[in-house]
């Protein structure tokens, strides 16, 4: 009996410990970028700071912050990078509707840096954990409008960003200043 | 291989595996202070690829994309010269990273940082609490790549 209960304790305790298969049944589009790896997993979307350094603030920082998601499989701390979008928008937005909460997301594991033994997160779906629909996350652009009634207008939001341009009024493409920028394309045309 | 023996090789095994999954479960997130230096780097394009490879995703070549990134809310990262990125929570008396001004005049700076590192689950995360030096930007990857992405490259004034 003893021998038994053993044998199937050390198979449970070994199979949770194994890294799972988080690909299962993920409906995530691939990018085609370094080390991508399709991931549907569930857990509690988290400040970081506030993860780990214990500096909460209210509503997650309210877009201020970085947010990443706690895996309910292994309680890996997994730090999102990126939406579902493609101009440049990264994922604060969209988990902050979840602040604390316990979701289900599905996208993409990223990264193979030969220093960097660790991936990071796309997050393109989300939903709460026990709902049937999931949500895109698409949040960000919708945000930067409301944000930025000023800079309406046609193109992409990162030619029109205030706080780009300022940027660039400033120091230039380069970041060298105007006169280096003048040279190089005087130089390269 | 006898009953007993058996029996000593199951005993084992469980208590290893249930080490292992009691020390993943526990978060470590005790802080070290630690002065590094490196450069200011967009996250996303440096370890997705999809800008170019981790050369061309920094420096001059990228740095219009880091301020576009920057602005999106991309965290942003210090890379030391190393290859070690660390993830900046929060900087020098900041509180709103997405908001601030500083953030985006630092991008693709070489910066000498003290503040609080923690590290979990293999990622470096950094409390930047003072900027001791600040070298400005100095890695001249136009040279190699030009614009990265290409349509960074500012049209030409009719």
């Amino acid at each position: 009996m003893l021998f038994r209960t053993l044998i199937a304790s050390t198979f449970l305790i070994t199979a949770s410990a194994t890294a799972a298969d988080f690909s299962k049944d993920s409906k995530a589009k691939s990018w085609r970028l370094y080390g991508e790896e399709k991931a549907k997993f569930s857990g509690k979307v988290v400040d970081l700071l506030c993860e780990l350094a214990g500096d909460c603030a209210d509503n997650c920082g309210n877009g201020h912050r970085n947010l990443g998601i706690v895996r309910a499989a292994d309680n890996k701390l997994i730090t999102v990078l990126k939406n579902r979008q493609s101009s440049f928008n990264g994922g604060t937005e969209d988990l902050l509707p979840y602040c604390n909460k316990n979701v289900d997301v599905d996208g993409l594991m990223i990264g193979d840096d030969d220093v960097v033994k660790a991936k990071f997160y796309q997050v393109q779906l989300i939903r709460v954990t026990g709902e049937e629909k999931w949500n895109k996350t698409t949040r960000w652009t919708k945000r930067w409008k409301a944000k930025n009634p000023e800079a309406k207008g046609k193109g992409a939001w990162f030619r029109r960003d205030p706080r780009v341009k300022k940027q660039i009024a400033a120091t230039g493409y380069f970041g060298l200043g105007h006169d280096f920028d003048k040279k190089y394309a005087a130089e390269n045309e | 291989m006898s009953a007993p023996s058996i029996l000593r090789s199951l005993f084992a095994a469980t208590f290893v595996a249930a080490t292992t999954l009691s020390s993943t479960a526990i978060a470590v997130t005790e802080a070290k202070v630690v002065e590094v230096k490196g450069e200011m780097i967009d996250t996303w394009c440096y370890f997705s690829g999809v800008m170019g490879d981790t050369d061309a995703t920094r420096g001059t070549s990228h740095h219009t994309c880091a301020l576009w990134c920057a602005a999106g809310g991309i965290p942003v990262g210090l890379r030391t010269d190393d290859g070690e990125v660390y993830m900046v929570l929060k900087f020098e008396g900041e509180d709103a990273l997405e908001e601030t001004d500083t953030m985006m005049e630092i991008q693709s700076d070489i910066i000498t940082a003290r503040g609080k590192h923690y590290l979990r689950d293999g990622v470096n995360y950094i409390v930047v609490e003072k900027v001791v030096a600040n070298d400005g930007i100095t890695y001249m990857s136009h040279e190699d790549y030009d614009f990265v992405p290409p349509f960074a490259k500012p049209k030409k004034k009719k």
